[in-house]
């Protein structure tokens, strides 16, 4: 008995040395990083603010909107424009029967939708039912463009002018309707363009950095606010449209945006990836991205691979750095008797002819410009062989030094200063019988070659100097213009869609729009204005009675009395004027000499 | 005919289980021999046992420390992580909200870009120079509208469990370790999970953060401390087994010297080494050791000096007395013709001589019994005729002191290899005692023999002895009572004799008494010359002896059960309670 006590009483010692011996690595071996552990509880994490998302959740239209064919195929034109564009083809798919909806085959990427831009040139036309309860609705549709991802409206790739489409009952009793047969692009119409996108500007530099240069881009109108800074980060870094590569720099390549642009109320945050960043280069892209963003004030820091290197304040900055020299005050001239005389219009700045007396005579047509502090001055003069020269002069207010060109021309059109260029190398262009010719201080004149089939007839600078508008042929051009070391040269001329046929003149009425003069569908002349991209043509004056030879407009906006949307014309050699319109009188014209002829005013245009 | 498979035959199963049995006997009978191999060796090793303790206690000490250390360690480590890990995760969440307020619905296409962006963004965007962190966000309330992203591209699902899933989606910012495999290799990840708040609801954002270097470390850490600790406990094991072999190596050799001191060997010593206190103590014990010997040494001397003086004496005593005998017979023989008065003086001088002679006699024989001359002269002896010639012998004392002797004898002879003249001398003695204390009460001589041993008693009914003269009565001289003359024979040897004879025969003398109910003595003997005595035949008490509290009632039964002291047996009378009775 006792023994077997004091046997368990040795076994249990035992266990105790084996516990000892063993529980050490055992236990250490148990107390390292846990293979799972329990959830543990940090605290409670950030609670959503509530928060209010400006952006219209405009509702997109369905196919149930309207029962008849016609209204039909407008809201099918509307559906791809109205909301994201990531869901362009879910929203026309909609109104696609579901035999037909491969007719309409998706692009995957994002990028690569695009939604082609129609302007619908009469009511679709539409045929009654069959006997299977079918209808055909042809569209005769004038091709704009093609709006891609990144919101530019590039020249149409397609001349189809006409788009057939066939519907059917959406269930055999109903009113409803489905497409059956459609084209196999994502179609919108220019109005659904205006109803469901907004047009921005943004900018970009030119070659040697002294200018913006506007590009126009359309951003659906549903995204919010805070989402459009993300946007045009993305647009600016994405590079300019294809017809302004020319005459501008993009950013340096291999620049992004790291994720979306973030901030609100005043303060916002611009990541990027930008190799070779230092301050100049950002300095550049604060100043392009506070024009481009022109709605918001407040800080914007620049960040480059999350690294803080630049805040801007947006307002400030707008302030300090103006996109482009917009030129002086402007004013109103026309030549009246050969001369150049200034033009009195009430409420509006007068101002004298910054030409000496002895230069201003002979003139048909006259482009002037300030650049820095001279005067720059192109004057189309007739000479004694009723042949058309140039004579260029620049300096100093008055300009008393005139070069006039050796050669002479039948028709010249009314010359335009290239405002990218600096006083000291001035440069401008003109039309001459049909050529489009450079012509610098010298008045020496240089051939531009231009990739058009037409004789050009019109030219006209913007306000940044680095696009053109041209006529030829009765249709209008914009080009870009890069002016790389002082060497003048034009881009491709893209082509804009417009309604106008036999445009005769054109100038630049506003940053982004052109003025322009033509005849309408019944072939009366009329003037329209027109976005830099052709998307939105509207007509200003209708019903002129003549060719307009003339057009004169002041891009600048409302500056020192003069109303935005300015412009002048000449038409059965009359000038006209507009807000209101009016012809320019006589008694308008101003320091006329006595003893001149008693005319009308002619080839009206601004000074600025 | 058709045989259906023997079943498994018994016998084959019964031969398996016996076979069982056996192996389970072997190495039950192993791990007990192993056991008590193992306790011997524990009670007999204070080395063992300081060493063991001594490892059990460092183990224990060592091992606690060791875990609080590699604790804290890895707790440092996955705090850290954790610490990280959050601000990370703060920083991410509060990006990825940023980024996800541009969107008020889910279904917005370009969120999925976002997340996609905020994704590889919070990942470090390379996912050739992260360090293994997986982001991730999920989408549970939008599972229909979004999809969770992770960056790198690895499925993090299996990671991510429910519960943290419930808790980052309750809001909570919580955290994890899970073991998954999201590379190739199995990994522990701290797998963190923040809700990042939108307009629209609620997504979730996950860090899964590889815990490899800190597991690395960890385990580095933790097989440095279990390496010191192993090491430490096995230096301070040998540490104790070193210095208890100090200790112990001396107290051994104290132990094999005091072995040996006792064993007679007087002049052993220990080795002194060197000053210490075990030096002390060696040195303390030589001089002990020495004294011992030499108080012994003087002890034996003097005791041999005086059993030869008493020698001596006797011899010397016994010429001179052979001659006054001879004178005392010669006047005893004579005393019919002297007056009565002188004739009563001669009986007297006889009668002392006689007393005389036998107290030499005994002297002697005690003496011889000191020196150790006495020798056995053992043969086959019947007790019998042994018993009845002493009887005969002293018929006429008890006659003359009016004693009946009975005998109780069995009928064969009792053989025993005994010397004859001795045991005779032995029972002359006894009875002789009895005689003259029986009081006229009858004297009653029994004996007995079992298969080894042979036993006689003789029982008187005297006044018998008190408690404690039992073993009195062997002593040299002793007298119960001291004022008691002489009258009677005795030399007061007898019973020492007596006891030195039983003992010469490897035998017992044992005497019992009680105040007023006589005394018994019993001799017991091995039947064969040298055996070892291990019972008697003959109860030393006798059966008519009452009990010391008065005995039971007649016809009563007794109660024996465990006394007060240690080892005691209490008898009484027995109570009304369970009882077994034995019959006689």
């Amino acid at each position: 008995m006792s023994a077997r006590h004091e046997l368990g009483v040795v076994r249990r010692r035992a266990l105790a040395a084996l516990l000892g011996g063993l529980l050490l690595p055992a236990g250490l071996v148990g107390c390292g990083i846990p293979n799972e552990s329990e959830v543990q509880v940090d605290g409670s994490g950030p609670a959503a603010e509530a928060g209010t998302v400006n952006g219209s959740p405009a509702r997109p239209p369905t196919p149930t909107d309207s029962v008849e064919p016609g209204p039909f195929i407008e809201n099918y034109l509307r559906a791809a424009a109205a909301g994201e564009r990531e869901q362009a083809y879910a929203r026309a798919k909609e109104f696609i029967a579901q035999e037909a909806k491969g007719l309409l085959p998706e692009k995957q990427q994002s990028s690569e939708i695009e939604l082609t831009v129609v302007r619908l040139r009469e009511k679709p036309e539409v045929t009654p039912p069959n006997n299977q309860g079918t209808s055909t609705v042809t569209v005769k549709v004038q091709q704009v463009g093609v709006l891609g991802a990144d919101g530019t409206l590039e020249a149409p790739e397609a001349s189809v002018t006409e788009y057939v489409f066939q519907l059917r009952r959406a269930d055999p009793a109903g009113p409803g309707l489905l497409l059956t047969a459609v084209p196999n692009v994502l179609l919108i119409s220019d109005t659904a363009l205006r109803e469901y996108y907004r047009s921005r500007t943004i900018y970009f530099w030119n070659s040697d950095q002294s200018r913006l240069v506007p590009d126009l881009r359309y951003l659906p109108s549903s995204v919010p606010a805070e989402r459009r800074v993300t946007d045009v980060v993305k647009w600016l870094t994405g590079g300019p449209s294809k017809w302004l590569a020319q005459g501008v720099t993009g950013l340096p390549d291999g620049t992004r945006s790291i994720n979306n642009a973030t901030g609100a109320d005043g303060h916002w945050e611009v990541n990027l990836t930008m190799p070779g960043a230092d301050d100049k280069k950002l300095g550049l892209l604060a100043t392009q991205l506070a024009w481009s963003l022109p709605e918001l004030s407040g800080q914007l820091d620049l960040k480059i691979q999350n690294q803080k290197r630049q805040t801007v304040d947006l307002q400030e900055e707008r302030r300090a750095h103006a996109a482009y020299p917009s030129g002086d005050r402007p004013a109103r001239f026309s030549v009246y008797d050969g001369a150049i005389r200034p033009l009195a219009i009430p409420n509006e700045p007068r101002a004298a002819v910054p030409l000496a007396a002895d230069d201003n005579k002979n003139v048909v047509a006259a482009a002037l410009a300030r650049a820095d502090d001279q005067v720059l001055a192109a004057l189309v003069v007739t000479g004694p062989d009723r042949r058309q020269r140039l004579k260029v002069g620049s300096g100093p207010d008055p300009v008393t030094v005139f070069n006039t060109s050796d050669r002479s021309f039948a028709a010249l059109g009314r010359p335009t200063w290239l405002r990218s260029m600096d006083g000291r190398h001035a440069a401008g262009l003109v039309a001459a019988d049909g050529k489009l010719y450079r012509f610098a201080g010298s008045a020496e004149m240089s051939l531009v070659p231009l990739a058009v089939p037409d004789p050009v007839v019109a030219v006209a600078g913007s306000l940044d100097g680095h696009r053109i508008a041209l006529v030829s042929g009765g249709n209008l051009y914009v080009a870009a213009v890069s002016v790389d070391g002082g060497v003048v040269s034009v881009g491709p001329p893209q082509r804009l869609a417009i309604l106008l046929t036999g445009v005769t003149a054109v100038d630049w009425l506003a940053e982004n729009d052109l003025v322009l003069a033509g005849n309408e569908a019944d072939r009366r002349p009329a003037i329209h204005q027109i976005t830099v991209d052709g998307a939105q043509e509207t007509a200003l004056k209708r019903d002129i009675g003549a060719a307009v030879t003339q057009l004169a407009a002041y891009p600048g906006g409302a500056v020192g009395g003069l109303p935005s949307l300015s412009y002048m014309y000449e038409a059965n050699r009359a000038a006209y004027r507009n807000n209101p319109f009016d012809t320019i009188k006589r008694e308008q014209v101003l320091d006329v000499p006595a003893g001149s002829r008693a005319t009308n005013p002619t080839a009206p245009f601004f000074l600025y | 005919m058709v045989t259906s498979p023997p079943p498994d035959s018994p016998t084959v199963a019964s031969r398996r289980l016996r076979a069982a049995r056996a192996l389970w006997r072997v190495l039950a009978g192993r791990t007990a021999r192993f056991a008590a191999g193992a306790h011997q060796t524990w009670r007999r090793s204070l080395q063992l046992r300081v060493v063991t303790i001594t490892l059990v206690a460092s183990s224990l000490l060592v091992g606690g420390f060791a875990y609080l250390i590699a604790d804290k360690l890895t707790n440092i480590l996955l705090e850290n992580a954790e610490t990280d890990v959050l601000l990370r995760l703060q920083n991410g969440s509060d990006y990825a909200s940023k980024q996800f307020n541009l969107y008020s619905q889910p279904q917005e296409a370009q969120l999925q870009d976002t997340i996609d962006g905020t994704v590889n963004y919070l990942a470090g965007g390379d996912p050739a120079q992260t360090s293994g962190v997986v982001v991730a966000i999920t989408a549970d309330s939008f599972a229909g509208f979004i999809e969770a992203r992770t960056s790198p591209d690895v499925q993090v699902r299996p990671l991510i469990s429910a519960e943290l899933r419930a808790s980052v989606a309750a809001g909570n910012v919580a955290h994890q370790v899970r073991t998954g495999t999201l590379d190739g290799e199995r990994t522990k990840y701290l797998v963190y999970g923040s809700p990042v708040p939108t307009r629209f609801g609620q997504l979730e954002l996950y860090y899964l953060v590889p815990l490899t270097r800190q597991d690395a470390t960890a385990a580095d850490a933790r097989a440095t401390v279990v390496a010191t600790g192993v090491a430490l406990v096995l230096l301070l094991g040998l540490l104790a087994a070193l210095v208890t072999r100090l200790v112990v190596t001396p107290v051994r050799v104290a132990a094999r010297t005091a072995q040996r001191l006792s064993a007679g060997l007087l002049d052993q010593r220990m080795v002194v080494n060197g000053e210490d206190d075990l030096a002390l103590l060696a040195a303390s014990f030589n001089q002990m050791a020495t004294n011992l010997q030499r108080q012994i040494l003087r002890l034996e001397e003097m005791s041999r000096l005086q059993r030869r003086f008493t020698s001596d004496v006797s011899h010397e005593l016994r010429t001179p007395l052979t001659t006054v005998r001879m004178a005392a017979d010669l006047i005893f023989a004579e005393r019919d013709d002297f007056d009565p008065a002188v004739a009563r003086s001669a009986e007297l001088l006889q009668a002392e001589l006689d007393r005389f002679e036998e107290l030499l006699t005994d002297l002697l024989e005690i003496s011889r019994f000191d020196a150790g001359f006495a020798m056995l002269d053992s043969e086959p002896t019947d007790l019998v005729p042994v018993v009845h010639r002493v009887t005969e012998r002293l018929a006429g004392l008890a006659e003359r002191v009016g004693v009946a002797i009975e005998l109780d004898l069995p009928d064969s002879p009792v053989i025993a290899e005994v010397d004859p003249r001795r045991v005779e001398r032995v029972l002359r003695n006894l009875v002789g005692n009895a005689v003259e204390h029986g009081e006229a009460r009858p004297v009653r001589i029994t004996l007995g023999m079992d298969q080894s041993a042979v036993a006689i008693t003789v029982r008187d009914h005297g006044v018998g002895l008190k408690p404690g003269e039992e073993k009195l009565v062997f002593n040299r001289f002793w007298r119960a009572d001291p004022s008691r003359a002489r009258q009677t024979g005795g030399t007061g040897l007898g019973l020492s004799i007596s006891l030195e004879d039983a003992r010469l025969h490897g035998g017992w003398l044992e005497a019992w008494g009680a105040p007023g109910q006589g005394a018994q003595f019993r001799l017991t003997l091995p039947a064969r010359a040298g055996d070892r005595l291990t019972t008697s035949p003959l109860r030393l008490v006798p059966a008519d002896a009452t009990l010391p509290f008065g005995g039971p009632r007649d016809g009563g039964p007794l109660a024996i059960g465990p006394g007060s002291g240690a080892g005691a047996l209490a008898i009484g009378p027995a109570g009304s309670g369970d009882r077994a009775e034995v019959a006689p």
